[in-house]
């Protein structure tokens, strides 16, 4: 099944959506592209501006497309930049079995004119093929203006600095009041306290400390009663140590990146300092949350099944939640082969997915051994960065037990450790001998996120 | 701080010992730097600021070195036991566990184990498992469900599982694997089942004794009868009662027809027709109230086939050969539940057979659940042939085991076809259609069928087609009918 151009150019919102896709109907942008084997649906995935990649798919017999992209247009450039690359075949598009995930969006399709050609709808100007292939050339720049623009850049910069550090001075008398007002009381009332000193963070541009402290009450709250006053003095403690950490070096990158904001996939790709990994991954898990703020936490954990590179990768994006909810990127228990970009930081663990190859079943590399003995993986992240809050590991053999309260726990076989599990587990997770496990620690409990057991491969709990 | 530690300047049990009292008085808004004298130097003379450091320095020790105790009584879940059937294959999992995410309610996740168990299959146990109460579940999932009883119940030795069931270890059986076992003597050796049945029966609360009865309408015989009356006379449970009396019709061992069989005989009548070959067709009088509607409906759940067919002084096969069928469809509805509850093998396999001709099909899946599969089969595929009825309902007449040959040549098949061609057609238009004739038919029919629906337009990835696409790959190593 083909279609001409002129189709994508008629589907299109506006001239800026064809621009856009135009940009993106280049080779480089797309991994996993392939068609069914009847030709009518295409799909591929494509990088975005976030840490995952977006999942896009088209049925040709009417143009019907899904992108999960948070983009308002309809189609989004994405789906015009799928389309255009099979209309002018600049990739090919093997046929395959058609994945679960499209295969999943085809049964949820309303009626067969999901996709009217735009032009019906609203005509939204004139739109235009060929001004959107051209690419603008670069205006050359005045060296006076550069130089102006560099002195206001680093004028912000001062700014913004200026701003986090009195931010954080308040940051410090709040700590101060509440140890002051008694622990017992704050952590009766963390969610309003906590979100009253958010709103100052958020407006003294410390965005990323503000989201953590608005979710450091639900930390709080999953502990038991009796543990919640040592839970708040290591929460507000590690808040201290930022802060502190931040006046020593509010240059640094990566304590930046735990205050204010993180680079850009931009800055992070042409960074030379950000370590690049080659290697096989296992997809261990995916959490969607939506925090208190509004915004929903999508976060890949990746497995790395090679010797080389850090242990476990970690796609993290936020998006809006009235973006509607947004489909999964990657399945869990697939592998593939794929370069990643790390973050530059003493323990690289978040990431950004550079160029993946589609899912590889020959990958069969057996999980790699913990990397020493279980007290070290529990506090070793904490040397380098004392305020980390979520530290992943690999646990060696062990099983599931319960207490008589019917709360889980995880019990090495050489009983050289017995760590609580952050909620249930029910069903065959608790019924087998774990031989292995992909776990994260935090907050003094373990969410354990696949498990390798003697039925195969295993999902964790919820 | 942890070259604190190292150092030997301070003892982590020195640091551990004042941890206590520093949290407290941080928990009744006291200043604590006093507390931890130790850290003296480090802490420094301004108050306010000793506090900070005490707090990230007491938050570095307890975040690392504090765990939360384990309690001493810890209990390990046995294993999940392996099943007597297989797992389905690793690459169908995705596919199984598709069709059961589809399924929205318990009914139509059952409706894919059954037809998996009927293969020969058994679900993994990351994708699905049963409930401890889940009655439904097919016997062969028995250890599972006994395992989930297990967990729920906190117990700390796995019971006895296997096929020898005595009065004796009765109790030593998780009810799931006794009720395997009760199913597995009953084939072997009925009256050795209905003698254990007899003496464990007393002591089983009355949701279990429904239970346990209900296992007795396999090889249900005569030798049953004293049994069943004693069970009909003096059980303490209502249900239970009316489930043995009802079994005790089957035999043909009606109870004695009460003052009710006169009136409910009375909304009915028997007439003669034909001049040469005379015969009896009983005429249904419509009746006239709402109240009438009612207590028709009342007399005839009260009784049974025998004592109905009596007071129209006819036998019970002659009732079912009179009876004016597709006049009345809430007299016929009562008549098809009798011959369910309360009619015999043989009455049931006439009724069936007549309504089958009469183009009545919808009364055999009333009729169905007590027929053997391969009448099942039979008449879910003479459904499809003469009465042009749709793929879900031939599904419910045939069940699990059902292995039809050539579905889509049936009227039902050619409609699916056409209707799906149609321009207007939308992505989930007969979904349910589509899933029902997954289930339905044999393995080379679904091959057949997938090719002729992606013949005819339909996407090979179709998540409608899911059920095609598992029953076409999965093998069929299931007892055939």
């Amino acid at each position: 099944m083909a279609i001409d151009l002129k189709a994508v150019e008629q589907l299109a919102t506006d001239q800026s959506s064809l621009k856009a896709a135009a940009g993106l109907a280049k080779p480089a942008k797309w991994s996993g592209v392939g068609g069914s084997q009847d030709g009518a649906l295409i799909w591929g995935e494509c990088a975005g501006s976030g840490a995952n990649p977006y999942r896009v798919m088209a049925d040709l017999r009417d143009l019907g497309n899904k992108c999960t992209c948070p983009s308002r247009k309809f189609p989004c450039k994405h789906v015009l930049g799928l389309l255009w690359l099979n209309a002018e075949s600049i990739v090919p598009f093997a046929p395959a079995e058609t994945p679960a995930w499209v295969s999943d969006w085809l049964g949820r399709r309303r009626g067969t004119s999901a996709a009217k050609p735009a032009s019906a709808a609203a005509p939204a100007g004139e739109k235009d093929l060929r001004t959107a292939r051209i690419a603008e050339p670069e205006a050359a720049e005045d060296p006076k203006d550069a130089a102006r623009r560099e002195a206001q850049a680093a004028k912000r910069n001062e700014e913004t600095e200026r701003a986090i550090l009195d931010a954080l001075d308040a940051l410090e008398q709040w700590i101060g009041d509440q140890l002051r007002l008694g622990l017992s009381g704050f952590i009766d009332d963390a969610t309003a306290r906590c979100r009253r000193i958010a709103a100052r963070l958020v407006d003294g541009k410390a965005a990323v400390l503000a989201g953590r402290i608005d979710e450091l009450p639900a930390r709080l709250l999953a502990l038991a009663a009796g543990d919640r006053p040592r839970g708040a003095v290591v929460e507000l403690g590690k808040l201290v140590l930022l802060a502190r950490a931040f006046r020593a070096t509010p240059r640094d990158a990566e304590i930046r990146r735990a205050v204010a904001t993180s680079e850009t996939r931009e800055t992070v790709l042409a960074d030379p300092q950000a370590p690049r990994v080659n290697g096989h991954w296992e997809v261990l898990a995916e959490q969607v949350q939506t925090r208190r703020d509004g915004l929903v936490s999508q976060t890949t954990w990746l497995l790395n099944l090679t010797a080389h590179g850090p242990r476990f990768a970690m796609l993290l994006d936020f998006f809006p939640a009235s973006a509607g909810r947004r489909g999964s990127v990657f399945t869990p228990g697939e592998r593939f082969r794929a370069e990643l970009v790390f973050y530059p930081s003493q323990q690289p663990l978040r990431a950004l997915l550079v160029r993946r190859d589609a899912a590889d079943e020959t990958l069969t590399d057996e999980w790699p051994a913990p990397d020493g003995p279980i007290s070290d993986a529990l506090t070793r992240p904490l040397l380098a960065e004392p305020w980390t809050i979520d530290i992943p590991l690999l646990l060696p053999r062990g099983r599931i037990a319960r207490d008589d309260a019917g709360h889980a726990w995880w019990r090495a076989a050489d009983d050289t450790a017995t760590l609580p599990i952050a909620g249930s587990v029910e069903g065959l997770l608790a019924g087998t001998e774990v031989m292995g496990a992909a776990a994260i620690w935090s907050g003094n409990r373990l969410t354990i996120l696949a498990a390798q057991t003697p039925w195969g491969r295993i999902a964790g709990h919820d | 701080m942890t070259e604190i530690i190292e150092s030997n300047v301070i003892k982590p049990e020195a640091i551990f010992d004042a941890m206590g009292a520093v949290v407290t008085r941080w928990t009744m808004g006291a200043t604590a730097a006093s507390a931890a004298s130790f850290w003296r130097a480090e802490l420094g003379d301004d108050p306010v600021e000793a506090e900070l450091r005490l707090l990230a320095l007491s938050s570095q020790f307890l975040g690392a070195t504090v765990m939360t105790e384990p309690p001493s009584a810890l209990r390990v879940l046995p294993d999940i036991p392996a099943l007597a059937l297989p797992i389905v294959p690793e690459t169908l999992r995705p596919l199984v566990r598709r069709i059961l995410a589809a399924g929205k309610d318990a009914a139509s996740k059952a409706e894919l184990v059954d037809f998996l168990a009927a293969r020969g299959w058994t679900t993994h146990p990351a994708d699905w498992m049963p409930d401890a109460s889940d009655e439904d579940a097919p016997d062969v999932y028995a250890a599972w469900r006994d395992w989930a009883a297990f967990a729920a119940a906190g117990e700390l030795t796995p019971r006895q599982t296997g096929d020898q069931l005595t009065p004796e270890n009765w109790d030593d059986f998780w009810p799931a694997a006794r009720k395997a076992a009760l199913i597995g003597l009953r084939r072997r050796d009925p009256s050795a089942a209905r003698a254990l049945l007899e003496a464990k029966f007393g002591s089983e609360n009355a949701d279990a004794r429904l239970r346990l009865l209900s296992l007795l309408s396999d090889r249900l015989s005569g030798d049953d009868v004293s049994f069943l009356e004693s069970l009909a006379a003096n059980d303490r449970a209502p249900k239970v009662k009316a489930l043995a009396t009802s079994m005790l019709a089957r035999l043909g061992h009606g109870p004695a027809a009460g003052d009710d069989i006169a009136e409910l005989a009375g909304f009915f009548s028997v007439k003669t027709k034909g001049l040469l070959r005379r015969s009896r067709v009983v005429h249904i009088e419509t009746p006239k109230t709402p109240a009438q509607w009612q207590r028709r409906k009342a007399l005839l759940d009260g009784t049974d086939l025998t004592s109905f067919a009596g007071a129209l002084g006819l036998a019970p096969q002659d009732l079912i050969g009179a009876w004016d069928w597709n006049v009345d469809p809430a007299a016929d509805a009562g008549l098809i539940k009798l011959i369910s509850e309360t009619g015999t093998d043989a009455q049931l396999a006439q009724a069936a057979a007549i309504i089958s001709e009469h183009d009545a099909t919808g009364l055999i899946v009333a009729l169905a659940p007590r027929l053997a599969p391969a009448e099942r089969t039979r008449f879910a595929a003479a459904g499809l042939r003469a009465h042009g009825i749709g793929f879900e309902m031939a599904q419910l007449i045939a069940g699990p085991a059902a292995r039809l040959d050539d579905p889509m040549s049936a009227p039902a098949g050619t409609k699916l076809l056409a209707e799906l061609r149609r321009d207007d057609a939308k992505p989930s238009d007969y979904a349910a259609e589509l899933h029902a004739l997954g289930l339905l038919a044999a393995q080379t029919a679904a091959r057949q069928a997938l090719q002729r629906l992606t013949g005819a337009g339909l996407l090979q990835g179709d998540p409608r087609l899911d059920m095609l696409r598992l029953n076409a790959a999965l093998d069929d190593k299931g007892e055939k009918p």
